[in-house]
């Protein structure tokens, strides 16, 4: 009995499909991102589920999720925002970013506001060292970089998802970005290495499921 | 043969083939490089970074390709900005390596202090205090000081359950992934792995159950630090006060090497006891792994308070305890009454020394002599065995092994293994079997059959041979290979070695007969007997199955009606009327019945004498292996008062009825032994304990290197020669197979599980969790049929009796097949129609 399978046997074999047979195993990432999809974090039984449909063991599927940021194995808010406070990111104020965010929404690392909005994380490299504070915000809509932030520009982000979109959105590339880099602002700058790729294929797996079901 | 590179190692000249890596060039010449995550028996990492070191290559002038020499005419080295990895970097021609340089010792110091940053100070309180290697090696290589903040350590579990048997303390793990890639490279089953990264990375199980592996206890041994415990172990002594006794499994065929840990203790009232079992290296034959039935089940049966220690004679139908003259009296005489009528039956667990005394006594009074297996073809084996110098760890790209009727890792785990690794270097594995079992993901060809026609299958591979040294006999045509059969037959024809497997999944004593005499004319057909890596291989259900064929003990088909018209009948580490409740009936009208046990078993309980017996791990004495290998294994702790060992039993009883025999020591009986059976000519207790210098070097001071393995000093044994191998012409026999007819309905079918009832595993506390109740398996079609599911209490209906069971659904049992496990309650020992009926829920 593989639940995951039954409620999304197109999706998976859509993705399955992109991998030779012998190496299905690499399909592990979409599929964790389709069982993800489901509560906004993967359970446990996921894991299993997802072995089996690879014939990989329940333990190689669960260390992938541990390793990325972009998995989650338990609930959290409706948006997380997640900040990257490694190394070059710290020496850009990352670490002063995220207390202060923290300190001001009045939650540590790691927790949810009580009105179930926004779980503020700490995460690893997320490859935009040179526009720190930066922070990627993962929610129903998908993933979004916000670059070169400042404590106002967040909040101001939290604020328009608490008004429900009353209040302006903040610039995702920030204001800084904004005035030194207006010549070339490409989208395409915002999103890079693994999280593209994965938002990429997320995106054509919607496009297939809504092509599945108008079907 | 590969190249030799010759190279310096801290000024020591050294020379060893191409592809060695730095650290085992090192330790071939006794020099240390201190290592954790590296593990000679796995693919390097360069994860820990302890094995810096300089490296210097002689430098090359780009036009002639030659070495640049300096005035004095010698090369001119040229040394790297950068420390490297002695445990990734393979030597090179002219290489200089520094591993005692300042700078490599301060990138020692460096790499400990970053290593103890978080990692606990409680050696005081840990297991792998003493035997630590980063305890070794901080003493040895360690700043001595830290810089970092003790206040910012990390606290972490100090008690995860990993799996009922491995404890995880999350402190201490430094990360090295030695368990991960155990699991993973060498065993192929990935049950545990890396969670989250960076400072947070940590070991961590998804499948369910968790670590749940036979080969779980071997990361304990890799383990460098005190990270992996054993329920068993844990806490139990400190490795200071432990003495080493080596020793062999006595579990099953495969002959594991294996250490006892011994150390006197007050609440055994000051005596020895065993604190664990750990391996003994022997590279052709565990290398340095066992499993865990053999770490957790092999000694603490000895302990049982449930131990006989007193011989028992039945008075007025009451079995009481009485000496040990008067009983071996007794005994004496009703046996030399029995002129003839004597039936000596006994189990596979007894030594050498122990079959051989129990069959010159059986022989000196006309009786049987008969052996407890329901699978045949020792006396094939002894003929058409591997021959002397296999090596399964030599087997590789080019070999071929089949395995066929064998649940492998369930019959003998560390066989398993090693065919496994033999499948990963390149070998052909053939895999024949009625249902899929865990080697199948390793193999090269799976074949398939109904239970019941394996020997049909072997008949059509031979079918499908297209050199035929002998001419066939006609009734063999009717067996056609299919194109799977005929293209595992030419794989195998074609292979430089080949070995076969046979064993125990749905056997009985005439199948088994047939199908090892079908497997000994496919090997003679493809020439593979008779050479190193070639033969037969039976995988017996007890240690020392083949010696007892050696030794000319013969399984029967007739014992009910042995049993029932037997004068006298002897029963020796056997339990018949356990085993099977219809020779319980069979003993019951028997004249006289000696049981000779550790245990008060069903036998004993209807015996007219009991005869109280040492535990193998409190005496010596041989067992030979499946692959026909003689091994010593020595007394670690002392026998309770009163228990005697079975070959001085044996002798006692035959000089009372008149014979000649030796009960004075194991050594002495051998040594008869080894004039008298012919196989085991030439050999001696002294022979038997020769060793050699293995590779890897492990178990000497450098526990960084291989863990906690012992290194073997105590003796390798001696693999007798098959007859094959002392004279090439083989006589070929052909059977041909009876017409089986088989009924309809659901087919009952035995088959063998590791952890089973077995009278040395039942009292293993550390497997009491483990072992379960009696259970049968069916498919989710049968399941259906049936009208049940998973986890029903049942009844199994079987030749009229009904015996209660668990029925577990499993996809890979075939239709209308019941699998019903051995030594779990249920009698069935051949092929036969069985019935399942609902439990009734409330008992009368």
């Amino acid at each position: 009995m593989n639940l995951l399978y039954e409620k999304y046997a197109a999706e998976i074999k859509h993705i399955l499909a992109k991998y030779p047979a012998d190496q299905k195993r690499s399909a592990v990432m979409p599929l964790l991102y389709l069982a993800q999809q489901e509560q906004g974090y993967i359970q446990k039984q996921d894991l299993q589920m997802i072995a089996e449909i690879l014939d990989i063991s329940a333990t190689d599927v669960g260390s992938i999720v541990g390793f990325y940021t972009l998995y989650h194995d338990h609930p959290g808010g409706k948006h997380r925002l997640q900040v990257c406070n490694d190394l070059p990111c710290a020496l850009r104020g990352a670490d002063e970013f995220l207390e202060k965010l923290c300190e001001n929404l009045g939650v540590q690392v790691g927790e949810t506001t009580p009105d179930g909005l926004v779980t503020i994380e700490a995460v690893m490299c997320l490859a935009g060292c040179d526009r720190a504070p930066l922070f990627q915000v993962q929610d129903a809509e998908g993933i979004r970089y916000y670059e070169n932030q400042t404590v106002e520009t967040a909040l101001q982000l939290v604020e328009h998802w608490r008004s429900d979109g009353a209040t302006p959105a903040p610039s995702p590339l920030g204001l800084r970005a904004g005035q030194e880099k207006s010549s070339t602002p490409l989208p395409d700058e915002t999103v890079t290495g693994l999280s593209a790729e994965v938002r990429d294929e997320t995106a054509s797996d919607t496009a297939a499921t809504e092509t599945q079901e108008t079907d | 043969m590969a190249q030799l590179i010759s190279l310096m190692i801290d000024d020591k000249p050294v020379k060893v083939p191409e592809g060695t890596l730095i650290v085992n060039a090192a330790k071939k010449v006794g020099i240390d490089i201190p290592v954790f995550c590296y593990h000679p028996k796995m693919e390097p990492v360069g994860m820990c970074r302890m094995c810096l070191v300089e490296i210097g290559r002689p430098q090359i002038d780009r036009e002639t390709r030659k070495p640049v020499l300096d005035e004095q005419g010698n090369p001119v080295i040229q040394f790297g900005p950068k420390l490297e990895t002695a445990c990734t970097t393979p030597v090179s021609e002219g290489m200089v390596v520094m591993g005692m340089s300042d700078k490599v010792k301060k990138g020692r110091q460096d790499i400990l202090e970053f290593l103890l940053t978080s990692h606990p100070l409680d050696c005081p309180i840990c297991d792998k205090g003493g035997e630590c290697p980063l305890q070794n090696l901080t003493m040895e290589h360690g700043p001595g000081v830290s810089r970092f903040l003790y206040d910012e350590k990390m606290h972490l579990a100090k008690h995860y359950p990993l799996g009922d048997l491995i404890l995880l303390d999350r402190e201490r793990c430094i990360q090295c992934g030695r368990c991960v890639r155990f699991q993973d490279e060498i065993v192929g089953e990935p049950v545990i792995g890396f969670e989250q990264r960076g400072r947070s990375l940590q070991i961590e199980t998804f499948s369910d159950p968790g670590f749940d592996s036979y080969y779980s206890g071997n990361t304990t041994d890799i383990c460098p630090v005190g990270a992996l415990t054993t329920t068993d172990f844990r806490f139990g002594a400190r490795p200071w006060e432990l003495k080493p006794v080596a020793s062999v499994c006595s579990q099953c065929p495969v002959g594991c090497n294996i250490t006892y840990n011994i150390r006197r203790e007050a609440r055994a009232g000051g005596r020895y006891v065993i604190k664990r079992v750990l391996p003994r290296q022997h590279e052709e034959v565990n290398e340095i792994w066992i499993c865990d039935k053999a770490r957790f089940a092999g000694y603490q049966y000895a302990e049982s308070p449930e131990r006989l220690t007193r011989p028992m004679l039945r008075r007025n139908g009451e079995l009481v305890e009485s000496s040990w003259d008067e009983a071996l009296q007794v005994v004496a005489e009703r046996f030399k009454a029995a002129t003839g009528g004597l039936v000596t039956y006994a189990g596979g667990r007894l030594s050498n020394e122990d079959l051989f005394n129990l069959k010159q006594l059986t022989e000196g009074l006309k009786g049987q002599a008969i052996l407890k297996s329901s699978i045949g073809g020792g006396v094939l084996v002894a003929q058409m065995g591997v021959a002397k110098g296999t090596d399964l760890g030599k087997l590789g790209a080019g070999d071929a092994i089949l395995v066929i009727a064998s649940d492998l890792q369930e019959e003998a785990p560390i066989w398993w293994l090693r065919v496994k690794q033999a499948a990963d270097r390149g070998a052909t594995l053939i895999v024949v079997n009625p249902r899929q079992t865990r080697l199948d993901r390793f193999a090269t060809h799976t074949l398939r059959y109904d239970y019941g026609s394996e020997t049909a299958t072997v008949l059509a591979m031979i079918n499908a041979l297209e050199s035929k040294k002998t001419r066939l006999p006609d009734w063999l045509a009717k067996y056609r290979p299919n194109r799977f059969q005929t293209a595992a037959a030419k794989a195998f024809a074609g292979a430089k070695n080949g070995i076969i497997l046979f064993g125990q999944e749905g056997m009985d004593l005439p199948r088994s007969q047939e199908l090892a005499l079908a497997c000994a004319n496919l090997l003679f057909l493809t020439d593979h007997l008779g050479s190193p890596n070639n033969g037969l291989i039976g995988v017996w259900e007890s240690a020392n199955t083949q010696g007892a064929w050696d030794m000319g003990f013969r399984p029967s088909t007739e014992l009910k009606e042995m049993f029932s018209s037997a004068r006298a009948v002897y029963v020796v580490a056997a339990d018949p009327a356990g085993d099977d409740p219809s020779l319980a009936d069979a003993l019951e009208q028997s004249e006289f019945v000696v049981v000779q046990e550790l245990f008060l078993t069903s036998t004993a309980r209807l015996a007219d004498v009991v005869l109280p017996v040492t535990a193998q791990p409190e005496r010596e004495g041989t067992y030979t292996t499946g692959e026909r290998r003689v091994q010593r294994f020595f007394p670690a702790i002392p026998a309770p008062g009163g228990v005697i060992p079975d070959y001085e039993i044996a002798a006692r009883i035959g000089e009372r009825s008149g014979l000649k025999m030796e009960n004075r020591a194991a050594s002495l009986v051998f040594a008869q032994l080894a004039a008298r059976v012919s196989d085991y000519e030439g050999l001696s207790y002294r022979s038997l304990a020769e060793t050699h210098e293995q590779w890897p070097i492990i178990g000497r001071d450098d526990l960084y290197y291989g863990g906690t393995a012992y290194e073997n000093t105590q003796g390798l044994g001696v693999q007798l020669m098959p007859s094959s191998q002392k004279r090439k012409i083989f006589q070929v026999n052909w059977q041909e197979p009876p017409v089986r007819v088989s009924g309809k309905g659901l087919l009952g079918v035995p088959i063998t599980r590791l952890y089973d009832r077995g009278a040395t595993v039942t009292p293993s506390r550390s497997l009491a969790s483990r072992v379960p109740g009696p259970f049968i398996l069916v498919n989710e079609t049968t399941a259906q049929k049936l009208d049940m599911h998973n986890d029903a209490p049942v009844q199994l209906m079987l030749a009229g009796s009904a015996y209660s069971a668990m029925l577990r659904v499993d996809t890979a049992v075939p239709e209308s097949v019941v699998l019903v496990p051995r030594s779990l309650g249920i009698p069935l020992s051949e092929l036969q129609p069985v019935d399942i009926r609902v439990a009734e829920t409330t008992p009368a």
